[in-house]
């Protein structure tokens, strides 16, 4: 028998849930409780529903952009950045989530999804480190 | 050197630099084992694409699943730890490749180990290929000349055929691959020995024996040691024969030995099922012919138009008490050329290389001897093969004919000269005089113990006395009416003066 994985079940409970009244929707959220209890599956639970969040998104074309900064960015900048953002990744609405991190030195580090737009100083140095070490 | 230079040279080189910021594809890793990471992300990976970890590790994607990739990591794995970010490049995994790799000792990466300096190379190559088609092709035809009797007369090997070597352990199957790169020299052959994991000390007594030789000079040794992970004895004959390729690329002939396939069957299997792919018969994995045959049918023979070079693929194979019925022994016999089986039987009866002659084969067969052997070897094999036949029948009885008894004879000195002490090759200009000596019927009266003795004394008295003949095979590769009255002469004139002494 095949596996079903995370990724399967939160596919399916965001297709049973898609365009149902709050009612509806109460029934299906027990429903799905009871699936995930009946079949070992609560402690999965947490991981399904970060998949479920990414399939909502994809589907209602809405990004969420981690971006990593030595300080915190003005709002200027942030709007820019989304505006960016929404260009490049043709989404309808962009979710900054903002960390800060004193080891980047300078610079932002961009992330979305398993994509990486890296503009910190730490990685131009890493980068010129490497030119300046390699065997010629 | 001033320390203005070294500022002046830095400056430089950071004004040369130049950074492209583009999006790259990320992943982190799921967890670590054996070799084995999983990693999570890296969407785009393609399948043997190389990635790298952030400590320099490098790896290669080879499950591609729903939502993560099993990468196989090719250096020291102790240091990844979950969560750290694992980049991919975009390239299938390459080896550097050119002239300076020629004497050296490599490893799976193409990164030297023997301790010689940094190996400097402004070409890689991609390790995976797809094998060079048809219209690209040549039929084999020229031999390669291993220097080992038994094998140049009846089972010849041709420029870009592919003969497995097959045999139980300690039955001689390195030392023919040894033998054969030793009587390269000179013969316009580059050798490449790809070592899977095999012990170090056999590697490094294999290099000392190439080194005085003087082998070195044309071979490189890719090892894939036994104390190094599955990945690496994976990799490492596809680096092997990536390093061939470019030799071939550039019109050389190339012989590439793998020791042994079926350490490397091994390693794959370990590797395939630590990323969970279903088990086959003897738990090996469903692809395991195709990884042996993608890497097989990259041996080849060019034609003129596509730079006219050759690899020769001489594939090991140890079998476990003879059994050459099991699982990768019958796919690597069904993908080669050929085989030459080694027995343990033979080995201890004192025939050594212990070849079972009736057993062995060529499929390319006699297009890979020059003329003179093909007629001086042309009926050895059937000979050799009544021989056996007769002489376990002469076992029950006495009462034989002439002919019989003939036969026998003449078969226990064929089975004589055919013995060959380890590195110690024959040229093929000797072999055929002394094939020639036999099979005319000139050494017949010579007692079967005195054989090698008369072998020796041949060669030497020939060399001095049939100089014509010897010259008419290296320059045409065929005697003419004067060169073989001249052998003759030579063979009868050193016969008299050999059964006279005592």
């Amino acid at each position: 028998m095949a596996t079903i994985s995370n990724n399967d079940i939160a596919r399916a409970i965001y297709l049973v849930s898609k365009d149902k009244t709050p009612i509806e929707f109460q029934d299906i959220n027990h429903k799905v409780a009871q699936f995930l209890n009946h079949r070992r599956l609560l402690s999965k639970s947490k991981d399904i529903l970060e998949r479920l969040e990414k399939i909502m998104n994809k589907e209602n074309n809405r990004i969420v952009v981690n971006v990593s900064s030595v300080k915190k960015l003005e709002e200027k900048i942030k709007k820019e950045l989304t505006s960016i953002l929404k260009g490049r990744y043709r989404a309808k609405e962009a979710v900054l989530v903002e960390k800060l991190d004193t080891t980047l030195l300078g610079g932002v580090r961009i992330e979305m999804d398993d994509e990486v737009i890296d503009l910190t100083a730490k990685n131009k140095i890493r980068k010129l480190q490497e030119h300046l070490t390699r065997v010629i | 050197m001033s320390t203005n230079y070294i500022i002046e040279n830095l400056k430089k080189e950071i004004d040369s630099f130049s950074l492209q910021v583009k999006a790259e594809k990320i992943g982190h890793v799921l967890e670590v084992f054996d070799g084995i990471a999983r990693v999570s992300g890296l969407s785009d990976v393609r399948s043997s694409e190389m990635v790298t970890f952030v400590g320099g590790e490098t790896g290669v994607a080879l499950n591609l699943e729903e939502d993560t990739v099993g990468v196989i990591v090719l250096d020291d794995f102790s240091k990844i730890k979950e969560g750290d970010e694992v980049k991919a490049t975009g390239r299938i995994l390459e080896v550097p490749v050119g002239d300076a790799i020629i004497g050296r000792v490599v490893n799976t990466l193409g990164k030297e180990i023997d301790g010689k300096g940094v190996i400097k190379t402004n070409k890689t190559y991609p390790i995976e290929k797809v094998a060079p088609g048809v219209i690209t092709r040549l039929s084999v035809s020229e031999p390669v000349a291993t220097g080992i009797k038994v094998i140049d007369a009846t089972i010849p090997i041709g420029r870009g055929q592919r003969e497995l070597l097959i045999g139980d352990r300690q039955t001689g199957k390195t030392a023919i691959a040894i033998d054969t790169i030793l009587n390269q020299k000179g013969q316009n052959m580059i050798c490449v020995y790809v070592s899977i994991g095999q012990k170090d000390s056999k590697l490094r007594k294999i290099q000392t024996r190439l080194e005085e030789g003087g082998a070195m000079a044309y071979t490189v040794i890719v090892s894939a040691g036994s104390s190094e992970p599955a990945p690496l004895s994976y990799i490492a004959p596809y680096t092997g024969v990536s390093i061939a390729e470019y030799f071939m690329d550039k019109g050389k002939d190339v012989l590439i030995i793998y020791d042994d396939l079926s350490k490397h069957a091994v390693a794959y299997r370990e590797i395939s099922l630590l990323l969970r792919r279903p088990p086959g018969r003897e738990a090996y994995p469903g692809d395991v012919f195709y990884l042996h045959s993608r890497l097989l049918e990259r041996a080849c023979r060019r034609n003129k138009e596509y730079g006219g070079g050759s690899i020769t693929a001489l594939p090991i194979i140890e079998t476990q008490a003879g059994d050459i019925s099991a699982y990768i022994p019958t796919n690597v016999i069904s993908i080669t050329d050929g085989q030459i089986f080694l027995e343990t039987d033979l080995f201890y009866k004192g025939i050594r290389p212990a070849v079972n002659v009736g057993s062995s084969v060529s499929r390319v067969g006699s297009n890979a001897q020059i003329k003179a052997m093909k007629k001086v070897a042309g009926t050895l094999k059937l000979d050799l093969a009544q021989y056996r036949e007769l002489e376990a029948f002469a076992q029950f009885g006495s009462d034989l004919d002439e002919s019989t008894k003939k036969q026998l004879e003449r078969g226990k000195r064929a089975v004589e000269i055919l013995k060959q002490p380890q590195y110690s090759p024959v040229k093929t200009e000797h072999q055929v005089a002394v094939l020639y000596a036999l099979t005319k019927g000139f050494m017949d009266d010579v007692p079967v113990n005195r054989i090698k003795e008369f072998e020796e004394g041949l060669i030497n008295y020939t060399e001095n006395n049939a100089k014509k003949f010897y010259k008419e095979i290296t320059e045409a590769k065929m005697w003419t009416d004067a060169g073989e009255a001249e052998l003759t002469n030579a063979i009868g004139e050193f016969k008299n003066n050999f059964l006279t002494k005592v």
